[in-house]
């Protein structure tokens, strides 16, 4: 670890990149594109047949392959068969020619790409809270590839910049391009230079959201929890800005989607328009929460200790509408935790004394119980707190130091 | 985290063409100086080592860096590193940051115990180092300048797809952070320089 080197952020290169390649697209606000105009542009088992389209698929299984050997990569098969049952779901007539792959990076992200795999960050599965909201940003998705709004933008960029060879756009700069909110992680080594190729439309984002309400309504997802999704995103980009002292970012000269305030309203036009009186939908919260009831620790473990209180906090006060339980509590008190401003410790050993007390508590509650009941001076209610830790974890990588403190 | 360290290798190229010098640390400027194998002072003066052979330091750049932290490396930043906290004060940060930015690094508090400056190392990591997975290997008790500290091991995947290892050896003396912390490739590195690190642990005195 090289502290020093941390001090130039990878946010100053990520805007850098994103200036450098999103100069399109920009324009008027675009006019709300109608559900029922969307109609997919390709059949099942589609193959590229024109030659510049051949090359690109070519260049996109080399992609893939990296993508799908990637460190980054969840090995999950139980995550990865849901995943593949939902776009199988909302897909269209591609659906059982997508893949998708879920990578560990805590940002709110999907993205799709020309030869038909999907990657889906994290983040989003943290950020979901049931089926139909994640169905709809992978309906989303799958309207881009049904669209053809790849080869659209590929060769319309092509038209622009004179660029005769996929390999000199690959050697481009990573950017802002594809997904929905690209954080930090746009450098990634292959995304963020695949990503660069495709910019797509405000247009084209406009037929995406259409045609993933459409594919939503079609599977029985109510429609109306993609425009929920937007709501979230706003409440939570609100709350992070608001907290540093900030105005949200409202979508700017180099924003190739529609601002989120502009799309939630749409997604909401669109849903009421779909929504069919009478017809029975399902969000399916239910098996959502069941299925990454196990990851769901490790997601918010990602996000909290990104110390981003305003968001953090947002996102578990968000989950919590739900219902809380003990690994909520415990992740608020760690929201103080590191936010570690006078009488946030007070804060954080409340959320950890509620936490403790449900029945789900994770043992890491137990032990920052434990320790703000040492640092309290109460030794004995610390010891039971350590005791219960080391019962729940005999293995804890710690288990050295908090015997120390046990005495 | 590699990206930044490139960030930092190109930053130090344009500085070294700039000035036209040689840029070994003996004659001209470069971002590195050499650590002769000899006492140093490290950080802001409060701590000294003995590199057990010639190591490189990054010179400090006024009014970005944080005085009591200092960073050497053996092969370059993004193979390997050792950094230096020496006698860091109640409420000051490991790195500067810009205070709107959304993440932060937390501050360090005098009160904090070994899980809460791992803790606060953790989100160092994330926030500024891009590491996507963090995994503590053993945090326990361990002797350090004469007083009770603590030895944390923890590996940690970054967004170049590589993981690292680093042990991080501290103790809080009078409300000040005394710490030292090898980071590394986990593939050689971590391996090769971690006698080093040890050597320059063991060889840690504490002044003022």
């Amino acid at each position: 670890m090289c502290l020093r080197c941390v001090e130039v952020t990878r946010r100053a290169m990520l805007l850098g990149g994103a200036a450098a390649a999103a100069s399109i697209g920009t324009g008027a606000a675009q006019a709300r594109i109608r559900p029922q105009d969307m109609v997919p542009l390709i059949g099942p088992g589609f193959k590229p047949t024109d030659r510049d389209e051949m090359g690109l698929w070519k260049e996109m299984e080399r992609a893939e392959e990296e993508i799908a050997g990637s460190n980054l990569v969840i090995e999950d098969p139980r995550l990865a068969g849901y995943l593949k049952n939902v776009i199988g779901t909302v897909g269209g007539p591609a659906a059982q020619d997508f893949r998708i792959y879920l990578v560990r990076i805590p940002d709110f992200n999907a993205m799709m790409f020309p030869s038909g795999f999907a990657v889906v960050f994290s983040g989003l599965l943290l950020r979901m809270r049931n089926e139909a909201q994640l169905a709809g940003v992978i309906a989303h998705e799958s309207g881009h590839f049904l669209r053809r709004h790849m080869i659209r933008s590929w060769r319309d960029e092509r038209r622009k910049t004179d660029l005769l060879a996929i390999g000199s756009m690959l050697a481009g700069i990573g950017g802002a391009g594809a997904g929905v909110y690209l954080g930090d992680y746009v450098q990634l080594a292959q995304l963020g230079t695949l990503l660069s190729l495709f910019q797509y439309s405000r247009g084209m984002e406009a037929e995406a959201d259409a045609m993933g309400a459409k594919l939503m309504e079609q599977n029985n997802y109510p429609p109306v929890e993609m425009s929920n999704v937007w709501q979230q995103l706003i409440g939570e980009e609100n709350a992070s800005a608001r907290y540093r002292g900030k105005h949200r970012h409202k979508g700017g000269l180099f924003d190739t989607h529609p601002s989120s305030d502009a799309r939630m309203a749409d997604l909401r036009a669109d849903a009421l328009e779909l929504t069919v009186p009478g017809k029975v939908y399902d969000a399916r919260r239910e098996r959502y929460l069941s299925t990454i009831a196990q990851i769901r620790p490790t997601l918010l473990d990602d996000q909290v200790k990104l110390n981003d209180p305003g968001a953090s906090q947002y996102l578990i006060d968000t989950l919590a509408l739900d219902g809380w339980n003990g690994l909520l509590r415990f992740y608020e008190g760690e929201v103080w935790r590191l936010r570690n401003r006078p009488g946030d410790d007070i804060r954080a050993d409340q959320s950890y004394a509620a936490a403790v007390v449900y029945p789900d508590a994770p043992a890491d509650a137990w032990r920052w119980h434990g320790i703000s009941l040492m640092k309290q001076g109460r030794s004995a209610e610390a010891k039971a707190a350590f005791t219960r830790y080391l019962t729940m974890k005999p293995d804890a990588p710690d288990a050295a130091w908090v015997r120390q403190m046990m005495g | 985290m590699k990206l930044l360290t490139n960030v930092a290798i190109l930053a130090s190229a344009a500085t070294l063409s700039a000035c036209g010098t040689l840029g070994t640390g003996e004659y001209g400027y470069s971002d590195y100086g050499l650590v002769r194998v000899a006492r140093v002072s490290v950080g802001d003066g409060q701590m000294s080592v003995v590199a057990p052979r010639p190591y490189n330091r990054h010179r400090r750049i006024l009014f970005s860096d944080v005085k009591d932290v200092e960073d050497w490396t053996l092969n370059g930043p993004i193979l390997d590193g050792i950094s230096f906290v020496s006698g860091m004060n109640d409420n000051r940060e490991l790195i500067r940051q810009r205070h709107t930015a959304d993440q932060q690094v937390p501050r360090f508090r005098s009160n904090m115990t070994p899980p809460e400056i791992a803790a606060m190392l953790e989100s160092l990591y994330r926030v500024k180092g891009g590491a996507v997975d963090l995994r503590t290997l053993s945090l326990q008790p361990r002797p350090f300048l004469g007083a009770n500290g603590f030895q944390w091991d923890y590996e940690h995947l970054d967004e170049d797809e590589l993981w690292r290892r680093g042990r991080a050896v501290g103790a809080v003396i009078d409300g000040k952070l005394y710490m030292i912390l090898l980071d590394a490739a986990r593939s050689h590195y971590y391996d090769a320089e971690l006698p080093d690190f040890e050597a320059i642990v063991a060889s840690a005195e504490r002044h003022g």
